[in-house]
């Protein structure tokens, strides 16, 4: 298994009620933006981001929901091979904390047992004035405590950030702290529909270089 | 690795406290909510309603999607793909009793064998992922240009398949494989010189510019003649050579084939090779239609359409336009509704027996018998080194049984991500009309090829079984019995009567009857009317269509024709099919490394891209992509679409 290439391509599904700023999260690593009011999807396909770790340098092919997690109908095809999973929730949503905890129980049914799961409380910036001037907890908009974050955290066995998509706060250690904690792996494990994809190119065929012969020739029906 | 300083959030008050002095939550503190799932689709309207997740419906959802109409798309299973899902072992299970409960329309006759106990034989369920209609994807076919061009490709992963086995003679003696040429296919050394020129002769007949006046006219004149005849009076070839192009190249599955259909099918396979690699064939990993069906939806999800899974359709007005669904949702339905036949719901029963048996041209129905076996085996012996899957083809009258149409088999081990490794599904099916033959000729073929991969691996034999190779008596065959027996079928307790033999190991087995209006020959989708395909048979003023369940070909060929027919009916034309220019992603290409990659992939995407079909067969520079000399693979993609793939040509795709 030997990867001229230093780069290895993780896999990570991004999981949480809608409008917790899973895409928001996501596009603040991905291009250092936030914009207000987003849309609630994101591109075609995936997005993707390098991602530099001491030596090792580690490419996030990031999969968005696209809603399909709305009513329960994620494909199989999203887990699969799924390296790395972000559970996203509102710290300023209870209901999101709570969606978050069967997100986590989602994953590990569904994915392969040696995914890297982190749990991410977002929108920090709503609560980051709390402990000046108003200093009122009353008013404050934080309803899940750091606390209750890292317990589940910590009873599920994974990492835990709380962050801001809005102003950038803690972001990029998300992925860093996913990026250490994925195990460098190339094996294939036991299990083909869960296992890692990492390493396991054998016989796969790489569609894009002959894109264009294809689209100019269309075929099957051929008039003959 | 510091993420935060969590020291200077305790100062915080807020922090300090429990979240429950909060405000109370609307929700009680993690409390009840296991399901996150909201119930209601929270809609007032769509433009279109689609049931079903089948590969066409989803392609169709994806494609309205793109273009701007919002799509609510619905399966009343808890899985996608409807009836060309990818299951694992279990949802097989409870597929085959909903299918003997008469639930699952258009199926019949599903029976599952799984031997010995839960010590015996042991298997964990999710690692299975099977197809219920298995196909292939030529290298050069219009399903795979879409893929591309709609991008889907990023979620799939595609593997090669070269060969392919044709049994003959009760042996397995043809193959092709290992070529690196057209030329090569047929490079048996017990050829005599005359039947290599005879060979090469139609070779270069095929291989022709369609527009070629002697081609045409020597088509023109052969076009009620069988293929069969066809080879024999102008070509003067032999029937090992025959049988080859026609059954095993071509994929035909009857003698009575006629001559332009066929030789279409022999062109898709000779033009597909050397596309991108010594192969003409692949299948994608983890599953076909099914795999395939996901992608779409998920493109579909990205481009706007709304999902929702175990939902039905309730009732419909089509006065108020108002569509109930079984989760209590009213939502109006601006255009039309697009219902799969195994998402029928009950209220429109009539109106679609109406539709299909009307008195002016009833359509006839088709029957796909299809027999699945997981065997503990990889079968390496019928593939190539670097390749995880082959095709066995039975021709006409080649079986014990006296088959008279073709047995394909499509053998896919562990490599593909079906099932784990040390293990290979076969998926057999056949046209056959006549039920009880179609499964004898399953079961009969089944035998064969487990009787040849014993005889190949027989002088391993001694060294490979132990004692739990042999524990398993009851035997396999779930066909080659009275029919008394199989239709009294019952799950797990079946067929423990049968004559023991000493045989291959099997982990499950699982045999139906699929029915289809689509012709086998696919003339009623690439030649569709009014009065043979019930997508255009209903009418203008309904809103609603009836898609078809998909047919018996091996291939791909016909889905996206048969979507393109859906998408005029709704939107008056399918020019605009995909008309996307997906412009996102294109924010990374800073890396060095990457960018040197991406210029040899574009170097040999411009040595490939002035390869003409017509004379693919005296060009000749390999680039033998796919192998392990380009691990980088899909990693670069991403930079590549600055350069070409989907921006210039993608009005081409077209047929």
């Amino acid at each position: 298994m030997s990867f001229p290439n230093p780069t290895t391509s993780v896999k990570l599904v991004l999981l949480g009620e809608a409008a917790v700023g899973k895409s928001s999260l996501v596009l603040r690593f991905v291009s250092n933006e936030f914009q207000e009011n987003k849309e609630p999807t994101i591109g075609a396909a995936f997005l993707t981001q390098k991602c530099t770790i001491g030596s090792k340098v580690i490419k996030y092919e990031i999969w968005d929901t696209a809603g399909q997690e709305r009513f329960a109908s994620l494909a199989p095809m999203y887990y699969r091979n799924a390296q790395a999973a972000i559970v996203v929730y509102d710290i300023t949503k209870p209901a999101s904390f709570i969606k978050a905890r069967h997100w986590v129980k989602e994953l590990h049914e569904q994915a392969s047992k040696d995914i890297t799961i982190a749990l991410v409380g977002n929108k920090y910036d709503l609560v980051k004035n709390d402990s000046g001037e108003e200093d009122d907890s009353e008013n404050s908009l934080r309803k899940v405590s750091i606390e209750e974050g890292q317990n589940l955290a910590d009873e599920e066995g994974i990492l835990f950030f709380e962050t801001s998509a809005k102003d950038g706060f803690n972001v990029n250690e998300v992925f860093i702290g996913i990026g250490n904690h994925i195990p460098e792996s190339n094996n294939n494990s036991n299990n083909p529909l869960g296992g890692n994809s990492n390493g396991n190119n054998e016989g796969r065929i790489d569609l894009t270089s002959n894109a264009n012969n294809i689209n100019r020739s269309g075929g099957g029906e051929c008039a003959c | 690795m510091p993420p935060f300083s969590r020291v200077e959030r305790r100062e915080s008050m807020a922090e300090r406290r429990p979240s429950m002095s909060y405000t109370p939550p609307v929700i009680p503190h993690l409390e009840g909510l296991e399901k996150p799932q909201q119930n209601h689709i929270e809609l007032d309207q769509a433009d279109v309603l689609i049931l079903g997740t089948g590969l066409i419906e989803s392609i169709l959802a994806a494609a309205l999607s793109w273009q701007g109409v919002q799509v609510l798309h619905l399966d009343n299973k808890s899985y996608y793909g409807d009836s060309a899902s990818t299951l694992t072992i279990d949802q097989l299970k409870k597929w085959c009793i909903e299918v003997n409960q008469g639930k699952l329309p258009n199926f019949q006759d599903a029976q599952i064998y799984i031997p010995g106990g839960k010590s015996t034989n042991k298997f964990k369920s999710k690692d299975y992922g099977i197809d219920l209609t298995p196909k292939i994807m030529f290298c050069k076919s219009d399903l795979l240009s879409l893929l591309i061009k709609s991008r889907v490709y990023k979620y799939l992963e595609f593997q090669s398949l070269s060969n392919f086995h044709v049994f003959e003679n009760d042996d397995f003696n043809k193959k092709i494989s290992n070529s690196t040429s057209k030329e090569d296919i047929f490079s048996n050394n017990s050829l005599s010189l005359l039947t290599k020129r005879n060979l090469m002769k139609f070779l270069k007949f095929i291989l022709t510019d369609n527009k070629n006046p002697e081609k045409k006219q020597l088509l023109f004149e052969n076009s009620k003649q069988t293929i069969i005849d066809f080879l024999k009076g102008q070509f003067n070839l032999e029937d090992p050579q025959i049988n080859e192009l026609v059954y095993s190249i071509g994929l035909c599955i009857k003698p009575t084939t006629k001559t332009p259909e066929a030789i279409a099918k022999i062109k898709r396979f000779l033009v597909s090779f050397d596309v991108y690699g010594n192969f003409p064939v692949m299948i994608s990993k983890y599953g076909g239609p099914g795999e395939i069906s996901q992608g779409f939806c998920r493109s579909a999800a990205v481009a706007g359409t709304i999902y929702k899974l175990n939902t039905n359709l309730v009732d419909y007005d089509p006065h108020t336009k108002i569509a109930q669904f079984s989760d209590g949702s009213n939502i109006k339905i601006n255009e039309k509704i697009i219902i799969s036949p195994t998402q029928l719901p009950k209220f429109l029963q009539s109106t679609y027996n109406e539709l299909v048996n009307d008195e002016i041209s009833p359509l006839p129905t088709y029957n796909i018998t299809r027999l699945i076996t997981v065997v503990r085996r990889d079968c390496k012996e019928w593939m190539s080194d670097q390749e995880s899957s082959a095709i066995v083809v039975f021709p006409p009258l080649s079986l014990p049984t006296q088959n008279n149409q073709s047995v394909q088999v499509i053998i896919q081990n562990g490599g593909t991500g079906i099932c784990p490794s040390g293990q290979s599904i076969w998926f057999s099916h056949t046209s056959e009309p006549d039920l009880n033959r179609a499964k004898l000729d399953l079961e009969s073929a089944f035998e064969k090829m487990e009787a040849s991969l014993l005889r190949e691996t027989e002088s391993n034999l001694e060294k490979n079984l132990n004692d739990e190779d042999f524990k398993i008596n009851s035997s396999a065959n779930i066909y080659s019995t009275t029919p008394i027996m199989v239709n009294s079928f019952k799950l797990g307790e079946h067929l423990q009567n049968f004559v023991p033999k000493e045989k291959l190991e099997i982990v499950c087995k699982v045999g139906f009857v699929q029915k289809t209006l689509i012709n086998p020959d696919l003339t009623n989708v690439f030649q569709a009317s009014e009065s043979n395909n019930v997508i255009l048979k209903s009418p203008a003023s309904s809103d609603i269509i009836f898609t078809n369940m998909l047919s018996s070909e091996l291939s791909y060929d016909g889905i996206i024709t048969e979507t393109k027919l859906i998408y005029s009916k709704i939107t008056g034309s399918d020019e605009d099919f995909f008309d996307v220019d997906f412009e996102d992603e294109d924010d990374e290409g800073n890396d060095d490394y990457t960018r040197s990659s991406t210029t040899t992939t574009a170097a040999n995407t411009i040595a490939n891209a002035h390869i003409d079909d017509a004379n693919l067969v005296h060009t000749k520079s390999t680039t033998s992509i796919g192998d392990n000399s380009n691990d980088i693979a899909i990693d670069d993609d991403d930079d590549d679409d600055n350069h070409e793939p989907f921006g210039t040509d993608v009005d081409n795709m077209e047929l």
